[in-house]
């Protein structure tokens, strides 16, 4: 009997599911609609479609996670809980000040940001911690109770309890909780030292806020979906992915939805990295161009982490798989300003009505209208033929703005592609920058639904030579989901000089931080081929407010020497900017600790799922782009033979994207059904 | 051939690319907290003529693109050569490309096969650069040589080859050498990015496109700029407001514009404006067309009517400006300039001021005006030194908006400054406690849309010796106005020891010494309000109300809103309050301005006219005499206005005559 692994990524327009045979390697790739009221609905829909179009039964799917925008949706929407939250007297305005810096420049009118929870549903308690830990006022029991029973009577359904310097000591807290879950034992109650013990009292807060306001859905959601999916005769464990590119028990995610936030566009960037890892190509810059923006993340070895990830106006402080947005997708709509002058985005068409060409209503030129316009996509064979595109309603879109620019139709076209290329230029290589990475020298690899129509045309402007397409790109998320690891990440601030700290204290944060991994990673109850802990701290010289977050050599939690640390915190900052200061002593700021529990994952041979008979190409086209007219051989994905090199200008056309080799490019398929595209 | 404005619209983008490119360079080589919490440097690309055509939108110091550089590629001289790096940070000697000496500036030229293409720059405000207080900059600093080390342009790289000497001798005469030296490397990395990237775009495109595009953003910029000015009414427009300079014992210091809107042109005329001071509140503007301090506000209005303009100095090309000599916009040279920030803010209230007789709807009402960043320090008893930390940027509220509500505690035009966390801050600093930080409730100025409120915050000392330093408090005597019938913000405060027998209301500070037990309570000001308070839904006001931004006696005495024992609006009430407001007010038209009563009763004595006739018959002396007459002429002012004798405009020439007799009689007796 066959087993599966079975991967489902949930997005605003789709559901995305791809399967892997264990045995085989082989890959199956469905997309259903999205099921915006209830979420669950599309995932049974799509376990169901599976069984009919590939008959693979429920019961013979041995491992099922998933990947939910509910959480992020919940967030950006405002329609979470009535939250309250406690905080220490004198800082209950913490979520109201921020940080103080505003999303916008140089205009009057940036929006204002608005709190998760409104003033009056923040109220004082009346304790205080030092910074050493060490209390200047008590806690008292009555006092939290009075601000509780207020915060009741106001309604609210959930609590978070935020108090200063809780990452330091954590027991007044602690000592709240106790209490309110004694008095109200109906109330969920989070603190904000239990989520995330991190320094930073707004951040720290808001993580813990957050959990609060999303905490009731996700739980809601999380036990339909495993009710539904029992009901379909699954039997598996149902995972839910994380922000860290990991994966965690659905039970987890119910107590812990903020560690979701962002791990739509992780799952990615853990496919891609699967993909890179099998391909043996360790230096790739991911490109995931979808409907509305196009994000890119670094891979280079491993994927990058950053802890300074944003959703909304919201800074979120636990580690995230480092992802940035940098501008147009393929709903982006061209205009031409005042001077005449052609402008694409920001404002995009969405999903409804979407491009022109969807026939949906759309008037005004998307980028994918003049993807078609320029004859790179071909009207009737979008998604596989699913959905007719409407090329009169596109060109006549293309030509409103074609008579402002004094252009042919087609030339409009292109230059739309131009400008495009030229935006995510200008918003990605100052992301580069900020990274320490230059481009040269890294393949690009292109998923989402536009990504891989646009890949080569910028890897052309960038001088990026390498181009990878993998085999069902525009679920490449799902793919991610299906092979991703368990992952969990702790922290403990530490704040202190180096030299001053003993190395039993350093050793017993190390070991409890490990306590705390294991204990979770049991929780999981999950068969795993291989554990293994990751430990690393942040530090920075003193006097300075650059921190760098520094890597251990596997050295066991009890063999930690804070001399040690500082030593490769010296060899880290060297590496990074190019001199390191080994006179000024090191501050040793967080203690940070990832476990990683590998799955088993077979030997598998990606091979995409269905393949077609090695004909030649479909047809000629001609293609209008870069200012030249070409003829480009238009093939199938599946006909694309293994071993054989092809040239640009070429379309490859399959069910979930169109990609777009210019002149220049050579093609080839490698082992795993990827396409490769190398400038020689 | 492609098309011109494609061409056009990609080489932005690309120089965009570069420019932002080079700014994260800069700040993540960068170390100190200047740059990661400030913002406090800057990367731009310069045409041949001196202009800056591509300028980062989003990271540094935003104003650049008003940056006059002629004067300093002129002192580069005809020796300029591939490798070569420049350096100064000398207002004089650039003529108002350096505006104080703190931010040093570097830039290079980019060759093409020998041949001048155009030039990038980029600049850090270092920690220190030597002078008479550890950072460099003191309000009370009466000259620049006060104020640190002048570096006139020189070549720090002499075709790629490092001048040691000069680094040297820089290095030397600051506080700070090895964090300057990581600060000018930064920018350095910042130059060398750029010039990698406009070669790649050379070999990509050829050097006439892109010299060429070059002028195309530049004028690009200019149609678009003057397009947004072009729907102005053609008119003149004045605003008048006040530097509080009080505190370093200069009174109320004028700041006076007359903007004239023709054809798509401003031109700012600031005749009227005081005498340069003998204090660090000089901006170095050599009366530039477009001058980056003086423009702030007007790019912000330019920006917001057309975010997607191409940002270059194409912007400030319609925005000419006309300021006399030896004026505190227009020193002479020599004059201390550290603490100009505070000026060039009162100069954006000003023009936003003058602007919004034209346009009122397109522009906010007036901010905190206070962008002060408040140090402590302490003594180090370990190490017989100091530790010093940044307590927190003291700012207030934002204005209220025709589109909604003022920002709550933050500037909108100071975007970029970033809090400490109080956690950090303890750590860093254990003597220190926090004892509260938050929203000032109540502060915001009534209206229709709401003003920011301002924020307090109190602390309290354990050590000895405990000494706060600020910069750039404002607005402690004139709150920020409103606009269109709404109301002007609350005023800012200090006071030691609120709440005790000790306490002290402490105005506006520069250095305070705090001994251990001592507690301060700092207030920053609430944004000026917008539109009619009455105007206001009456639910909204409940919920400010609830939310304690408001109070409900300000509620009532405001915004005609009476309240119930629950919190909820009393409809009735509330209607027979606003009607008794409206009637007792008397107006049918909003007033434009809400300037509030210490303002109005202070321009009730010192008039336009007089205010006028005063900067006129100062305008043309020497300026240390004029510095001296001026003072000697208000205070003579001050006492016949106190003494109820009153004075016109017309008698003022007399009066300076008889001044300046008595000071010439005096001075021949004494020889």
């Amino acid at each position: 009997m066959a087993r599966y692994r079975l991967g489902i990524d949930i997005g605003g327009t789709f559901t995305d599911l791809h399967v892997m045979e264990e045995e085989t390697g082989r890959l199956y790739a469905l997309k259903t609609p999205s099921t915006r009221e209830d979420p669950s609905l599309a995932v049974s829909n799509g376990i169901e479609e599976l069984e009919r179009r590939y008959g693979i039964a429920p019961a013979d799917i041995a491992y099922f996670a998933h990947g939910t925008t509910l959480a992020v949706n919940t967030l950006l929407e405002r329609n979470g809980a009535k939250a309250g939250v406690l905080m220490t007297k004198g800082f209950t305005d913490t979520l109201e000040l921020r940080r103080l810096r505003l999303s916008k420049a140089n205009d009057f009118f940036v929006p204002k940001p608005i709190s998760l929870v409104p003033r009056r549903r923040v109220k004082p308690v009346d304790e205080r911690m030092l910074a050493d830990g060490r209390v200047r006022t008590a806690i008292r029991r009555e006092d939290v109770e009075e601000q509780v029973a207020a915060l009741l009577e106001d309604g609210i359904e959930t609590l978070a309890i935020s108090f200063l310097h809780a990452h330091q000591n954590p027991a007044h807290e602690a000592q709240a909780k106790a209490w309110i879950e004694e008095t109200f034992p109906d109330l969920y109650v989070c603190t904000s030292s239990e989520v995330w013990p991190q320094q930073r009292e707004y951040e720290r807060s808001l993580i813990s806020v957050i959990n609060a306001y999303v905490g009731r859905r996700m739980k809601a959601y999380f036990h339909t979906l495993e009710k539904r999916t029992a009901g379909l005769g699954m039997t598996c464990r149902v995972f839910s992915t994380k922000s860290n590119g990991g994966v965690m028990a659905v039970s987890s995610a119910a107590d812990r939805p903020v560690e979701t936030l962002l791990s739509g566009p992780a799952s990615g960037v853990i496919g891609a990295a699967y993909i890179g890892r099998l391909i043996g190509d360790p230096n790739i810059v991911t490109l995931d161009m979808g409907g509305t923006s196009v994000d890119v993340s670094i891979i280079q070895n491993e994927i990058r982490y950053s802890s300074e990830n944003t959703v909304g106006d919201f800074p979120v402080i636990m580690p995230a798989v480092d992802v940035s947005a940098v501008g147009a997708g393929g709903g982006s709509i061209a205009w031409t300003d005042a001077e005449g002058v052609l402008k694409v985005g920001p404002e995009s068409a969405g999903a409804n009505p979407g491009p022109a060409c969807y026939g949906r209503g759309g008037t005004r030129p998307a980028v994918t209208d003049a993807y078609m316009t320029a004859g790179i996509i071909a009207p009737d064979r979008f998604l596989g033929g699913e959905m007719q595109l409407d090329r009169e309603a596109a060109h006549r879109a293309i030509d409103s703005i074609a008579g402002v620019l004094g252009m042919g139709r087609r030339e409009t076209a292109d230059a739309i592609l131009q400008v495009t290329t030229a935006n995510i230029y200008a918003e990605l290589l100052p992301q580069m920058a900020r990274r320490g990475v230059d481009t040269t020298g890294f393949s690009m690899l292109a998923y989402g639904a536009a990504g891989p129509t646009q890949t080569f045309m910028l890897a052309r402007e960038l001088n990026m030579r390498r181009v990878i397409v993998p085999p069902s790109p525009g679920i490449l998320c799902a793919l991610g989901c299906l092979v991703a690891d368990l992952r969990a990440d702790f922290v403990q601030s530490i704040w202190r000089e180096a030299d001053t700290m003993p190395d039993e204290e350093l050793q017993a944060i190390y070991t409890r931080l490990e306590a705390q991994a294991r204990e979770w990673l049991a929780e999981q109850n999950v068969d795993l081929e291989q554990v293994y802990i990751l430990r690393s701290a942040d530090l920075c010289y003193v006097g300075q407010s650059y921190e760098v977050n520094v890597p251990f050599p596997d050295t066991p939690s009890d063999a930690l020497t804070t001399e040690g640390v500082a030593g490769w915190f010296h060899k880290q900052y060297a590496r990074v900017y190019g001199y390191a200061d080994t006179d000024t002593p090191a501050r040793l700021l967080e203690a940070r600790l990832q476990i990683v529990g590998v799955t088993p994952k077979p030997a598998i041979q990606l091979v995409a799922g269905a393949q077609e008979p090695h004909d030649g190409p479909l047809e000629k086209r001609t293609i209008f782009e870069h200012g030249a007219e070409v003829e480009a051989d238009v093939w199938r994905r599946g006909s694309l033979k293994q071993g054989e090199v092809y040239e640009g200008p070429m379309v490859v056309e399959q069910y979930d994207t169109t990609i777009y080799i210019p002149p220049g490019f050579r093609v080839t398929v490698d082992d795993h059904a990827n396409l490769i595209g190398e400038l020689p | 051939m492609m098309n011109e404005k494609i061409r056009l619209e990609i080489l932005l983008n690309r120089f965009q690319a570069i420019v932002d490119e080079m700014a994260q360079v800069v700040s993540r080589t960068a170390h100190t907290v200047f740059v990661k919490e400030t913002q406090d440097y800057g990367a731009v690309l310069v045409s041949r003529g001196g202009e800056v055509f591509a300028a980062p939108r989003r990271y540094g110091v935003l104003m650049m693109i008003g940056m006059p550089m002629e004067a300093a590629i002129a002192a580069c001289g005809e020796d300029v050569r591939e490798g070569d790096v420049f350096i100064s940070n000398d207002p004089d000697a650039t003529k108002g490309m350096a505006t104080h000496l703190s931010d040093v500036y570097l830039w290079k030229p980019i060759f093409v096969d020998g041949k001048l293409l155009c030039w990038t720059w980029s600049f850090i405000h270092v920690s220190d650069i030597g002078g008479r207080v550890p950072g460099s900059i003191a309000p009370s600093s009466t000259e620049v040589f006060q104020e640190g080390l002048r570096i006139p342009p020189q070549k720090l790289y002499v075709a790629g080859e490092l001048n040691k000497a000069l680094r040297d001798m820089i290095l030397i005469n600051t506080r700070t050498p090895d964090q300057n030296w990581g600060d000018m490397k930064a920018c350095l990395a910042g130059l060398a990015t750029a010039e990698k990237r406009v070669h790649e775009l050379v070999a990509q495109y050829d050097y006439a496109t892109i010299d060429a595009t070059v002028d195309q953003v530049l004028d690009y910029a200019e149609t678009q700029a003057r397009r947004v000015i072009a729907h102005v009414p053609d008119g003149t427009y004045r605003y008048t407001d006040y530097i509080e300079a009080d505190m370093v014992g200069l009174g109320l210091v004028r700041i006076h514009v007359a903007m004239t809107v023709k054809e798509g042109e401003m031109l700012l005329d600031f005749t009227g404006t005081a005498p340069q001071v003998r204090a660090a509140l000089n901006i170095p503007t050599y009366g530039h067309h477009g001058h980056w301090m003086l423009i702030t506000g007007l790019v912000n209005w330019i920006c917001t009517q057309e975010p997607g303009i191409a940002y270059n100095a194409g912007i400030v090309r319609p925005l000419k400006v006309k300021i006399p000599k030896g004026t505190i916009l227009n020193p002479e040279p020599g004059a201390a300039y550290g603490a100009r920030y505070a000026t060039s803010h009162k100069v954006c209230d000003v023009t936003v001021g003058a602007l919004a007789q034209a346009v009122p709807m397109e522009l906010p009402a007036t901010d905190s005006g206070q962008g002060s960043i408040l140090l402590v320090s302490v003594p180090d008893f370990r190490t017989g030194g100091h530790k010093v930390s940044v307590v927190q940027p003291i700012v207030g509220g934002s204005g209220g908006r025709p589109v909604g509500d003022g920002v709550d505690g933050t500037m909108v035009i100071l975007n970029f400054l970033k809090n400490i966390p109080t956690e950090i801050f303890e750590n860093e600093m254990s003597e220190i406690v926090i004892r509260s930080y938050g929203l000032r409730e109540d502060s915001g100025g009534p209206g229709k849309y709401r003003g920011g409120t301002g924020i307090e915050i109190e602390f309290e000392t354990s050590s000895p010796y405990t000494s706060i330093t600020s910069r750039a408090m404002e607005r402690y005597i004139f709150g920020p106005p409103g606009r269109l019938g709404g109301h002007m913000g609350a005023t800012g405060y200090t006071t030691l020891n609120p709440g005790s027998n000790r306490e002290k209301d402490l105005g506006k500070i520069d250095v305070l010494e705090m001994e251990p037990g001592d507690v301060l309570r700092i207030g920053t000001q609430g944004g000026g309000g917008f539109g009619d308070p009455l105007e206001r839904p009456a639910d909204k006001v409940a919920a400010d109300v609830a939310d304690g931004f408001v109070h409900a006696d300000t509620a009532r005495d405001a915004y005609g809103v009476v309240l119930g024992p629950d919190g909820g609006v009393d409809a009735a009430a509330t209607t027979e309050r606003r009607a008794a407001i409206r009637a007792e007010r008397g107006w049918t038209t909003a007033p434009l301005y809400g300037l509030g009563a210490a303002r109005e009763a202070h321009s009730a004595r010192w008039t336009e006219e007089l205010e006028d006739a005063i900067a006129a018959v100062v305008a043309d002396m020497p300026v240390q005499l004029k510095q001296f007459l001026h003072r000697r002429l208000i205070d003579a002012i001050t006492e016949r206005l106190d003494d109820g004798r009153g004075m016109a405009a017309a008698e003022v020439p007399a009066l300076l005559g008889d001044l300046r007799s008595a000071f010439e009689n005096g001075r021949v007796a004494a020889e």
